[in-house]
């Protein structure tokens, strides 16, 4: 048997919240610009076909804009999956389980995709 | 996982249907029965009111069912006027006080009273909520100070005193936390809207010195920043109060400390 007080109070406040939040925010402002201008783009560059969308993911600009997108937009959607687990997943274990896969997750998924954009302006033209 | 169905022996099945009266105006209402004494699952009985024989407010509604009808249905009020908060349940879909609402304000062809959702019931409409008010408890509402108390009063400017409007007039009906989707699936670590429009009202004080030591115990993934801004809170308080907003102003508050 435990007092109400007791339950309510749990184990504390944990003294963090504030980043996520901040980070949260921060990456959509971010994403703001970055996705218009990816999906403008992406558009264009499709339309030159194969050989066209390789030169256009090769120039710098184009290559560093991706690799900011894809950094915010997975940053982003690892903060928002988090939200989703710990809304969800009760039991302690299996929330702190799937965090890590989470995390494990998006960084497969960064190095998967900003290594591609990095092997293309690197090699393009060479 | 969340639980998304409820519990063995939860779900309400079909009840009594209480005789039709005669009359021009009888309305049809089902209300949630259940009685841990009785066990069994919870039901739906129906009652048939000759509302020209019955006052104009929900409140009114289940007085003459227990007057007149069956005078085994168990409900809590008191003020009967939207001031204590005790007849907050679940009418027609939507968590108000039953006192202030009146039933012709409820479209359709029945009207359905249940406990506020998603806490465990102590009778009929009933709602347990010992949790709720440790939860008010742990936010501590009440002035906090260092200083030596003056020898008159602590003294406020009509501004300061402003900035508590919206804010003191919670009557802790329990609407808006049993409304909130995520107080349903983490109302043991979630303080709710109730408890965190609280909060603010004496974070915001003027005369209160304990401002950093309150956000202290609000920072947390869970107490805190569970609230997604659903916003059903402010939809159905009946006193016109807005939580949502009072829990954004905390999150202010908190990003205004550290940047």
């Amino acid at each position: 048997m435990t007092t109400s007080a007791k339950s309510v109070r749990g184990l504390g406040s944990a003294g963090a919240g504030t980043q996520h939040h901040i980070r949260q925010r921060v990456t959509a402002v971010a994403l703001l610009f970055l996705v218009p201008w990816f999906l403008y783009s992406i558009i264009v560059a499709c339309k030159a076909g194969y050989e066209g969308a390789l030169t256009w993911v090769a120039q710098p600009v184009n290559a560093i804009l991706l690799i900011l997108t894809l950094s915010a937009a997975l940053y982003h959607m690892r903060l928002g999956i988090q939200v989703v687990i710990e809304d969800y997943i009760a039991k302690s274990g299996t929330r702190q389980a799937l965090l890590i896969l989470n995390t494990f997750a998006v960084i497969a998924l960064a190095a998967a995709t900003i290594l591609s954009v990095l092997k293309i302006w690197f090699t393009a033209g060479a | 996982m969340v639980q998304l169905t409820l519990p063995k022996g939860s779900a309400p099945k079909k009840g009594k249907t209480w005789p039709k009266p005669e009359g021009k105006k009888v309305k049809k209402f089902k209300v949630y029965r259940y009685s841990p004494e009785e066990g069994g699952n919870p039901r739906w009985d129906t009652y048939f009111v000759d509302m020209d024989q019955c006052g104009p407010m929900i409140l009114d509604v289940l007085i003459y069912i227990k007057n007149n009808i069956d005078s085994t249905l168990a409900f809590r009020r008191s003020c009967r006027e939207g001031v204590c908060g005790s007849c907050a349940m679940n009418i027609g879909g939507q968590n108000t006080i039953a006192c202030t609402r009146g039933w012709e304000e409820i479209a359709g062809p029945h009207i359905t009273i249940a406990p506020l959702p998603h806490q465990p019931v102590v009778k009929d409409l009933i709602p347990d909520l010992t949790n709720f008010y440790a939860q008010h408890a742990y936010v501590q509402p009440f002035l906090k100070t260092d200083t030596p108390e003056p020898e008159k009063e602590w003294t406020q400017t009509e501004e300061e005193r402003e900035l508590l409007d919206g804010l003191y007039e919670c009557i802790l009906c329990a609407s808006c936390s049993t409304s909130c989707p995520s107080y349903w699936w983490n109302g043991d670590k979630y303080l709710g809207p109730a408890a965190l429009l609280q909060a603010y009202r004496w974070l915001i004080d003027s005369r209160d010195e304990a401002t950093g030591e309150r956000l202290d115990d609000l920072e947390d993934p869970f107490k805190l920043y569970r609230c997604h801004t659903i916003m059903n809170c402010a939809q159905v308080c009946p006193k016109g109060l807005n939580p949502a907003k009072a829990i954004a102003k905390i999150k202010h508050m908190m990003v205004e400390r550290v940047a």
